[in-house]
């Protein structure tokens, strides 16, 4: 059998086994009500693509050392949370999760996300301190909890390439309204591990530290707004899998090349973001700016629009990405672009299936695709995806 | 008989009234707060913000008989929506949903014990202990 093609067996079953064991209890979605000290609940999502292309191996994110290949896969998706809220008083409360998914280890090993304290004050501030997820994007802290948007995953070109798992250091937010909305801002600071796959031979083990941002939102009806900025500085320990090397000996360039665009020392980030949710209606769109200090840039953006009819609501989105490296030659720079079209029907209250075709025109190619050779110009890709999310 | 069927004709305007009855915001007949905006009250349910008019952080409250329709009139979302909602905010660490009450008589009690509680009836339900700031028609 054809490495590339090997299913995750075991990983299947043991989120098949908990899923079973988890959904009877949960018909009555315990997870979302706040009566209990101590809630438990979590997220899943089982989730198969199909490739179209014998060519390149697609990923969900940087951190994916193996894609998914011509023929159906189900690493990219498939993943399993648990989470523990535990209310100390009125004013405390900690908060711990657990992922499991596919990831830069190569296997489904779990991951503690997030493990924090947080400390409410009054209804408009809010401290938190340990490990805490990272939302210069919308929707970045709730990049795997599948049941919360309508996509099969959030776009590949947006979130792809520049997201942390983590931070570890304190956030403070405060609320307040503003004429006839509701605004909130919110600062952070602290520091991170990352690990990229930038390849088949080459990884990058990132050391992000003085790492602090913030950003500022306004709602108001239906509309959501957000503007952000972070940076950080970060140094970048490289690995390189010499068999990798020694099987295709013309992705050393290459892979010289985009090590050389992850070689930088600090990194700044701009992001716009809005939603608009009036009814039966979901806007989102985002633009990001990434800029390093070696002068990279790393543009993305996406627009999508759905509309709920019944259980059902399709959905279309358009998504890119362009990166652009100017010490590296033009030719190395990543681009490409995205249509998807999709629906997603709910089952029950706490049970998604979701559906999704994308269209992705690889223009310049580099990140984001595996098992590429050297010489590969780029394609037009086909992908079909099923999942199915759930909450419990 | 014209005053008999005066009288068959606002019966008639009652129950027809009461079968398609609305819902009561209500709070504490002592939290010392008259009435709420809309916008207050999604703030406060949907896990924005959570500031009573009276300054205190709210205790919202949930009630499973009437929670599709309150949901459906308040924001125009169904109860998968909800929880997609909820699911987003619960597991990005943001916010803690209502408290879920499973029936009319626990959701008062909670109302009645609780200066800071936020909830929700049928207007059929009304008690006097239970003070109403808003009044969503369906």
């Amino acid at each position: 059998m054809d490495g590339r093609r090997v299913r995750p067996v075991g990983a299947w079953r043991y989120l098949l086994s908990l899923l079973l064991s988890l959904l009877p209890v949960s018909a009555g979605a315990q997870a979302l009500a706040g009566n209990e000290p101590l809630t438990v609940s979590g997220f899943g999502t089982l989730g198969v693509i199909h490739n179209s292309s014998s060519e390149a191996a697609f990923v969900r994110d940087l951190g994916q050392p193996k894609g998914a290949g011509e023929g159906w896969s189900a690493r990219v998706d498939t993943l399993l949370g648990g989470q523990v809220d535990l209310k100390l008083n009125d004013r405390f409360d900690v908060t711990l999760q657990g992922i499991s998914r596919y990831h830069h280890e190569g296997d489904f090993s779990p991951e503690l996300t997030w493990a924090f304290l947080r400390y409410t004050p009054s209804p408009g501030w809010q401290l938190r301190a340990g490990r805490l997820g990272w939302d210069s994007y919308l929707f970045s802290e709730s990049r795997y909890v599948g049941y919360a948007y309508p996509w099969v995953r959030p776009p590949v070109d947006h979130y792809g390439i520049l997201q942390l798992d983590y931070i570890e250091g304190v956030d403070v937010t405060y609320r307040r309204p503003l004429g006839s909305g509701l605004a909130w801002a919110k600062l952070f600071a602290g520091r991170s591990t990352s690990h990229l796959v930038l390849s088949e031979a080459l990884s990058a083990e990132m050391d992000i530290s003085n790492l602090y941002g913030g950003h500022l939102n306004y709602a108001l009806g239906p509309w959501q707004f957000r503007a952000s900025y972070a940076r950080a500085d970060s140094d970048a320990d490289f690995s390189v899998d010499r068999e990798a090397f020694a099987r295709n000996p013309r992705t050393l360039v290459l892979n010289t090349l985009i090590g050389r665009a992850f070689d930088y020392g600090a990194i700044e980030l701009y992001s716009l973001g809005m939603t608009y949710e009036q009814g039966r209606w979901q806007v989102q769109a985002m633009q990001n700016r990434s800029t390093t200090d070696s002068e990279g840039v790393i543009d993305s953006g996406f627009v999508s629009l759905g509309y709920r009819t019944g259980q059902a609501t399709p959905y279309v989105m358009f998504s890119r990405v362009r990166t652009s490296f100017p010490e590296i030659p033009a030719g190395e720079s990543f681009r490409q672009r995205t249509w998807s079209l999709g629906m997603r029907y709910d089952v029950a209250t706490n049970l998604a299936l979701k559906t999704q075709l994308d269209r992705v025109h690889v223009i310049r190619p580099g990140l984001l695709w595996r098992e590429t050779d050297a010489d590969w110009e780029g394609d037009r890709i086909t992908l079909v995806s099923l999942g199915l999310d759930f909450i419990f | 008989m014209t005053r008999f069927r005066h009288f068959i004709a606002a019966a008639l305007l009652v129950t027809g009234g009461l079968a398609h009855a609305d819902i009561a915001v209500v709070t504490n007949a002592n939290s010392g707060i008259a009435q709420m905006s809309r916008s207050d009250v999604i703030n406060i349910f949907m896990g924005r913000y959570r500031k009573l008019p009276n300054g205190e952080l709210a205790l919202p409250i949930d009630l499973a008989p009437v929670k599709a329709r309150f949901y459906q009139a308040l924001v125009d979302k169904n109860l998968a929506e909800i929880n997609s909602w909820w699911a987003r905010l619960v597991f990005s660490g943001q916010a803690s949903p209502p408290h879920q009450a499973e029936t009319t008589a626990q959701a008062i009690s909670l109302v009645v014990h609780n200066p800071s509680a936020l909830g929700y009836v049928d207007t059929h339900h009304l008690t006097s202990e239970l003070h109403v700031v808003l009044v969503l028609h369906e």
